[in-house]
């Protein structure tokens, strides 16, 4: 295109309409695309790594070392359940990192969509404890894992222990209590309640892949299923409903009895005699991860001390690092309901055993029904 | 008339001499200038419609087979509808939660229509506008508005409380079919308010002062003049409402409690936790089917009644 004065030129006449239009065109496509300009120029926000996790992990607090180094948090992209997440990423969903658990982590090695983490790579990982390390299907070979363990906690009762009467000892009878009908809540993820179900019908959690342990599980879940006011994936529902009293108990994790706790609401992480469900979750990098370094780096930030501490303090969970828990003294770790020695709670209560995806369906398929009222 | 058609093609197609193939292609024959003007949507119809519903339909007679799918042809997944009680029942459970939406809507919103369509004759673009308003708002944060009014600390329960005519709250307000009814009603307002105002507003003036000057009191009036004649904007309104609303599955998800879930949740389920997509395809197929039926009833009926009474 030839340079031309052409406001000069349209006063001469030389110009035609369609060349002044041409020129306009033109200028407006530049405006246009500005910004798209900018956004390259500094750190867009899909610079950074993107991290697939459970609700309550999208908070600055975790991403400390990650802001000083990059000077903006990781995107985040939320789910309420770990099968939900697998499906979508096996839909095609590319993230970086992912917040998968014990129970799922074969299956989401065996689904082929995730790498190995150079443990190398990782400031943090000396400090991280290796009871947590060495997961069934982690396969760690001393360099690299499939899954860096990140928090560890318990599925179990959070109940106002102004409103609910506890008869004898905490059991997870009181989520089948008759005289709270329509007062109790459930997590609605098959992942916790159907385990839950197991460990109130007496089923050992190594023979829970038995039909005559779907048959007892279904049974308890038939039972409680007209009990229950609503199922849930999202914590903050039962959160509220637990302060408001509409819900005098609820099937939680850690984090929704220390979160309402610090609030002043009087409630109660409950420690059933029959044992509570307990889970380790952790990191995986996808194997497609578009900002790789970066993965390493959110993965880093969350095993970090500071992390740490929020996570045992805030949330009440454990941590994978042996250093967070030195911030605090054993006191306060029992009053969370904690141990620096994670076996301590792990083995106390059920560790989840990790199962097949054949199983993983026909349970959903099943507790769905269950939960619809068949 | 076809000789018609080719003289005046062939007569124009001489008038471009310099024309290419293609552009006398285009001068000659009428239906292929109709065929290109439609291209663009036809294009996007292909891509985007049917050649996902192509393999939605395929997929349906598939197998979840752990996480790959077994592709030999069956109709498994359709046995299944009909031997586990639990698609049946939350089938009729959304056709009967749809069907009273639709009522509801239907018969909030036409006073409303005819207000602005009779009554109202200044500012009548205001007057949509103004009724369009909740629209505005994302239909997520509708839903919530109505978890905070329904809720157990909500405002009719508060209200209520103050006012000392309930002693403990409602639980019954959300949680419930109930709550899915009134906040889908809500939601799909303006959906029923717009055709019924377009075919209230077309209704010739005259007819009302005929049937008035023949005898008519205003409600038989309505009945024999304006309520006929406003039928296909009640059809539109009506299916307009019931078949998105029977796919809904945000709201039952968040208000409907274990008694209130559709099956719009059930195959997202399919899709997501589940992970049986072939299952969640054919339900998807069966609901389709199921709403068209239920439309073709609906648009019969209406004709007859019509008939029936003009």
């Amino acid at each position: 295109m030839d340079i031309t004065d052409q406001l000069g030129s349209m006063r001469a006449g030389d110009m035609s309409r369609r060349a002044f239009t041409k020129s306009l065109l033109s200028a407006g496509v530049g405006v246009a695309a500005v910004p798209l300009a900018v956004r390259k120029a500094t750190a867009a926000p899909e610079d950074q790594a993107t991290f697939f996790t459970w609700g309550g992990y999208d908070i600055p607090e975790l991403f400390v070392p990650y802001n000083e180094t990059h000077g903006e948090l990781p995107n985040f992209s939320i789910f309420g359940g770990s099968e939900e997440a697998l499906t979508k990423m096996r839909g095609g969903f590319v993230v970086d990192v992912s917040h998968p658990c014990n129970s799922g982590l074969p299956r989401w090695v065996q689904s082929g969509i995730f790498q190995r983490i150079d443990t190398g790579r990782l400031s943090n990982w000396g400090d991280v404890m290796p009871e947590l390390v060495n997961l069934p299907g982690n396969e760690a070979d001393g360099s690299s894992v499939w899954l860096a363990p990140f928090d560890w906690g318990q599925t179990s009762i959070t109940y106002r222990t102004d409103m609910f009467e506890v008869e004898g000892e905490e059991s997870w009878d009181m989520l089948w209590d008759k005289r709270y009908s329509g007062r109790l809540g459930s997590l609605a993820s098959g992942g916790d309640a159907w385990w839950c179900g197991a460990i109130k019908a007496g089923v050992p959690m190594s023979e829970i892949h038995t039909d005559d342990a779907f048959d007892k599980i279904a049974a308890v879940m038939r039972e409680q299923r007209p009990l229950i006011r609503t199922y849930t994936d999202d914590t903050t529902t039962l959160e509220q409903a637990l302060s408001s009293g509409e819900l005098v108990a609820a099937m939680t994790w850690n984090s929704s009895a220390t979160l309402l706790q610090s609030e002043g609401v009087p409630v109660k992480f409950a420690k059933p005699k029959e044992g509570a469900l307990t889970w380790v979750c952790g990191l995986m990098i996808h194997k497609d991860a578009p900002n790789l370094d970066r993965a390493y780096d959110v993965i880093d930030s969350l095993l970090s001390v500071e992390s740490g501490k929020f996570m045992i303090n805030d949330y009440g969970y454990g941590h994978s690092n042996s250093k967070s828990f030195e911030q605090f003294d054993a006191e306060t770790l029992a009053g969370l309901g904690l141990s620096s020695n994670p076996a301590d709670i792990l083995e106390a209560g059920h560790f989840q055993v990790p199962q097949t995806q054949e199983w993983e369906t026909k349970m959903n398929t099943l507790f769905e029904e269950i939960k619809s009222g068949f | 008339m076809t000789d018609q058609t080719l003289q005046s093609g062939s007569a124009s197609g001489t008038a471009g001499p310099r024309a290419g193939w293609f552009g006398r292609l285009i001068y000659r024959s009428e239906t292929a200038r109709g065929y290109t003007l439609l291209t663009p949507a036809l294009v996007f119809l292909g891509v985007a419609i049917l050649v996902p519903f192509g393999i939605l339909v395929v997929m349906s007679f598939w197998t979840a087979e752990g996480f790959g799918f077994d592709t030999t042809l069956t109709t498994h997944n359709y046995e299944q509808f009909f031997e586990r009680p639990i698609y049946m029942a939350l089938l009729s459970r959304t056709f009967g939660i749809s069907g009273m939406v639709t009522i509801a809507t239907v018969l909030l919103c036409y006073p409303m229509a005819y207000y602005v369509a009779f009554h109202v004759h200044r500012n009548k673009m205001f007057w949509l506008v103004l009724i369009t308003l909740p629209f505005w708002t994302s239909y997520l944060l509708r839903v919530f508005a109505w978890k905070v009014v329904l809720g157990y600390e909500g405002v009719i329960n508060s209200a209520l409380l103050s006012v000392g005519l309930i002693e403990a709250p409602l639980e019954f307000l959300l949680y419930s079919k109930q709550a899915v009814i009134i906040t889908l009603a809500h939601a799909w307002a303006a959906f029923a308010i717009l055709p019924l105002y377009v075919s209230l507003e077309k209704i010739d003036k005259s007819l009302l002062e005929a049937a008035t000057d023949l005898g008519d009191g205003p409600v038989r009036r309505f009945f024999r003049i304006t309520l006929p004649l406003s039928l296909p904007g009640v059809i539109s309104a009506s299916l307009l409402v019931f078949i998105p609303t029977t796919g809904d599955y945000i709201t039952p998800a968040l208000l409907g409690g274990p008694d209130g879930a559709m099956i719009g949740n059930l195959i997202q389920k399919q899709f997501g936790p589940i992970n049986n997509w072939p299952m969640g395809a054919a339900l998807s197929i069966i609901l389709m089917l199921c709403i068209a039926a239920i439309s073709l009833i609906f648009i019969m009926l209406t004709l007859f009644v019509r008939k029936r009474i003009s």
